[in-house]
């Protein structure tokens, strides 16, 4: 009984510890978004602005995925334990607002995060912005797991996934028929569903194809970019394989292109579009990873 | 049309890297026809005897065949090697043979019974007397696992035999034995190259018979 009690203290203080690290990220949110200090550091109202609540609480999801590649390892002391958690829980934290950092500035290069949220509440900029939180938190996580407590490892994954999702997100303009910066400024709500499964379907692609065995870096580092290619020779098969068999009409039959143009604004399309390239995603990592072709070697 | 300019280096870019890259295709060498053991093999009194075959592949098929490289001088090694489709074809009637001998003065690649190049030679043995009163190759003291790597099994050859393979080396013709003994009809074969011969191995898998033992194992 003694036993099971203590292990259930472990687990309180540990939980507590946790609350812990996520109190230090509100401040280090501030780092980053330094406009949005009094808001963050003073109670939130929800219904004063959704877009800022979803974006702030984007990232708090994003944290708690990330948080959940750490693990405890009791067996060697409960002080060490919590010291471990303590580096790599604040090193993650640093390493996912960076990502956020650098993989907004890319997508938003137009964008300002206190005119669109703070001043605008600009929906769609925050579901983009959740979305982007959610999927560099899952990298992140991938990385982390795959870096096996080797700092310098995690570094090299961390930077080497940096370039693909940033090579990723810059793919959107070349299989979407939606225009990014003139449809954000319209807070258009079919851009953001639309580049949400774009990119939840790249963020799940990426993170497949870090994710395998590796016992060298620099085998590993080949496999992934091997894959990645791969994945973007599959995925346009799935994403037009799919619009051929579920083709959709855009505006009436002799129709003026300004009709075929406000269609595709609508949400219907964006949840097309969105779900198209989440399943095309889905399909391309079966193709990419759950295929198996044995090796020569049982045979001989 | 830029779009699938683009694919088609996307593909070109996969197809180059992967071979570049590859660990796979790193580290086994590829073997046009049997002219190629000359780069392969170095040692002198080397003798290549074929030991298994193998097809990769459902549309492209990739060919690997496995050898046992036996060395006067050195241990002995297996070499596993990529084939054209023409050499791994025509080699399927040459298992356990020998297709490569090497001898510091000569070169020889017409398949022969493994071990020819060591008969007769008094370097690694002797003809010896048996009891019925026959003269067959012994090999010496240094060499007795010889007959264990050659694939020979109690199979010990005769001066016919001997006498036989020469004149078929002098006509350039293949030699599988006064009575077929090599070769995957040979007895000899058949006993000391089990791997090859397995039961599973040379069925023919029938769809109806496949789809049974699927069911069984799945349901």
């Amino acid at each position: 009984m003694a036993e099971i009690f203590d292990r259930l203290m472990i687990r309180l203080l540990l939980a507590l510890f946790v609350c812990l690290m996520i109190y230090l990220y509100r401040y280090a949110h501030v780092i980053f978004y330094p406009s949005v200090k009094r808001q963050v550091l003073k109670k939130i109202n929800p219904a004063e602005n959704p877009a800022d609540s979803l974006h702030l609480f984007s990232r708090i999801v994003g944290i708690a995925i990330i948080f959940s590649s750490i693990t405890f390892n009791e067996t060697s002391g409960f002080f060490l334990s919590i010291f471990h958690f303590a580096v790599w829980g604040t090193l993650a934290i640093i390493l996912y607002l960076l990502s956020l950092y650098i993989i907004e500035s890319i997508v938003f290069y137009n964008f300002d995060y206190t005119d669109e949220i703070l001043k605008r509440k600009n929906m769609s900029y925050a579901v983009i912005s959740f979305c982007h939180a959610i999927v560099i938190a899952y990298l992140t996580r991938t990385v982390m797991i795959e870096a096996e407590n080797s700092l310098v490892i995690l570094l090299v994954l961390w930077l080497y996934m940096l370039v693909i999702v940033g090579f990723s997100v810059k793919y959107y303009t070349f299989i979407s028929k939606l225009t990014f910066n003139r449809l954000l400024i319209q807070k258009n709500l079919s851009l953001c569903f639309s580049y949400g499964g774009f990119s939840l379907g790249a963020g799940l692609i990426i993170a497949s194809c870090f994710d395998q065995e590796h016992y060298d870096i620099t085998v590993y580092v080949i496999q992934v970019l091997l894959k990645t290619i791969l994945s973007l020779i599959i995925f346009p098969i799935f994403k037009k394989g799919l619009v051929k068999i579920f083709p959709i009409k855009l505006g009436e039959d002799r129709a003026l292109e300004g009709r075929i143009d406000t269609d595709m604004q609508s949400l219907g399309y964006g949840f097309y579009e969105g779900c198209v390239f989440i399943a095309g995603a889905i399909l391309t990592t079966m193709i990419v990873n759950r295929i198996q072709f044995g090796t020569i070697y049982p045979f001989f | 049309m830029y779009k699938f300019f683009l694919y088609t280096m996307l593909i070109i870019l996969y197809l180059g890297l992967a071979k570049a890259l590859s660990p796979s295709e790193i580290g086994i060498h590829y073997l046009q026809n049997e002219r190629g053991f000359s780069k392969l093999i170095s040692a002198p009194d080397s003798s290549v005897i074929l030991v298994d075959t193998h097809a990769t592949g459902f549309l492209i098929k990739t060919y690997y065949q496995k050898y046992r490289v036996i060395s006067g001088y050195d241990t002995v090694e297996e070499l596993i090697v990529r084939t054209s489709k023409e050499f791994a074809h025509k080699n399927l009637k040459n298992i356990g043979m020998s297709l490569y001998r090497k001898t510091p003065e000569k070169e020889e690649f017409l398949p022969l019974p493994p071990g020819s190049l060591y008969i007769g030679n008094r370097e690694f043995g002797s003809w010896k007397k048996n009891k019925k009163g026959e003269y067959r190759w012994t090999f010496s003291k240094a060499y007795k696992n010889f007959p264990r790597y050659l694939g020979w099994g109690t199979f010990r050859p005769t001066e016919e035999f001997y006498r036989e393979l020469r004149s078929k080396v002098a006509l350039n013709e293949p030699f599988y034995g006064l009575h077929g003994e090599f070769g995957p009809q040979g007895k000899v074969t058949r006993e000391n190259f089990p791997q090859f011969f397995k039961e599973e191995r040379m069925k023919k898998v029938e769809m109806k018979s496949l789809l049974i033992e699927y069911f069984k194992e799945n349901f």
